[in-house]
């Protein structure tokens, strides 16, 4: 009796972690947790879009629009699994700390995360970064951070991004700079221009 | 044909006419009704006209049901087809306020790249 009991158990807590561990899956962790609630808390103004591949697919039924950036939205979003933006913004300077947007950083430093930009300004504070996931040659997945004295934006995309898609949208004409970054060669430059005005400064200090 | 047969062929189409006439007059006879028959009539009467009012009454609750039941499920369709608009209009505006930023984000990431590559050509 107590051991069937036991065995009942035993299932109910697999079945539960297997269900955790699902929804873990589809809802992705964009910034550690704590970090969220500390960004948030001390922001005057919080954007948070979530967007799972289901929410994305019924987005997509409804961009019917003739337009071309319509079209090229639709086409866009086809096959993404997830977009996961926040931005911040804060009343006054100082209201979160650079280790703080280190720390995101870092928990993006994995293999399978590829560097495509990253520049970090001691002086005004602002910091850049852009990375692109890559599976098999192909971009799976992309991660944007953007941090100024009284705003961060971090995006993350993940899916299938089609870059060639993104120059198509003439509303949206930064995000057809994508394609510069996603160059080969753009890497290097921003890190030898990062490394360039950063001998530059130096040299002035 | 003899005579004994032609007699029978001439008396009895008359006894079949008085047979006839005697279970006429029999049937004619006026008799008295059973005292418990108009309320036999009368309740039978009543049955019947129950029994039609309560079939009517099953008709109509039977259309009131049909009624109520594609009520509730057209209203449902609308209510589910509302909501599905309604959830996909703000699907579509999330995705654009998604893209807004990233795009802001690119351009202010593109403008310190450049300001960058500016101050390394001074």
């Amino acid at each position: 009796m107590t051991k069937n009991f036991h065995l009942r158990l035993a299932t109910l807590l697999l079945i539960a972690q297997f269900a955790v561990r699902a929804f873990a899956q589809s809802a992705p962790q964009l910034i550690p947790p704590q970090l969220e609630k500390e960004l948030s808390a001390h922001a005057s103004d919080v954007t948070e879009v979530t967007l799972n591949k289901s929410m994305l697919s019924l987005a997509t039924q409804f961009m019917h629009g003739k337009g071309d950036d319509d079209a090229a939205t639709r086409h866009l979003l086809e096959g993404l699994e997830g977009i996961y933006v926040r931005n911040y913004e804060f009343d006054k300077d100082g209201e979160y700390s650079p280790d703080q947007i280190e720390k995101l950083r870092q928990s993006f430093m994995t293999p399978e995360w590829t560097p495509v930009v990253h520049e970090h300004e001691r002086r005004s504070g602002e910091t850049s970064d852009i990375l692109i996931k890559v599976v098999n040659g192909e971009n799976r997945g992309l991660f944007i951070c953007s941090a100024e004295p009284r705003e961060i934006s971090i995006v993350l995309i993940l899916g299938p991004i089609r870059v060639e898609d993104l120059s198509k949208l003439h509303g949206l004409a930064g995000l057809g700079a994508l394609a510069e970054f996603d160059r080969d060669d753009a890497p290097k430059i921003k890190e030898k221009d990062k490394e360039k005005s950063k001998a530059k400064k130096d040299g002035d200090q | 044909m003899s005579g004994q047969a032609r007699r029978w062929e001439a008396r009895c189409p008359m006894d079949e006419m008085n047979e006839f006439e005697n279970k006429l007059k029999q049937a004619f006879l006026r008799r008295p009704a059973p005292p418990s028959l108009k309320q036999r009539i009368l309740q039978q009467r009543n049955q019947r006209r129950t029994e039609q009012l309560h079939n009517r009454t099953v008709l109509w609750q039977r259309l009131a049901a049909c009624f109520v039941l594609a009520a509730v499920i057209g209203g449902g369709l609308t209510w589910r087809h509302i909501d599905q608009q309604r959830k996909g209009e703000a699907a579509r505006d999330q995705v654009l306020t998604a893209l807004r930023i990233t795009n802001r984000a690119l351009n202010q990431i593109q403008t310190r790249l450049a300001a960058h590559d500016r101050d390394d050509h001074e």
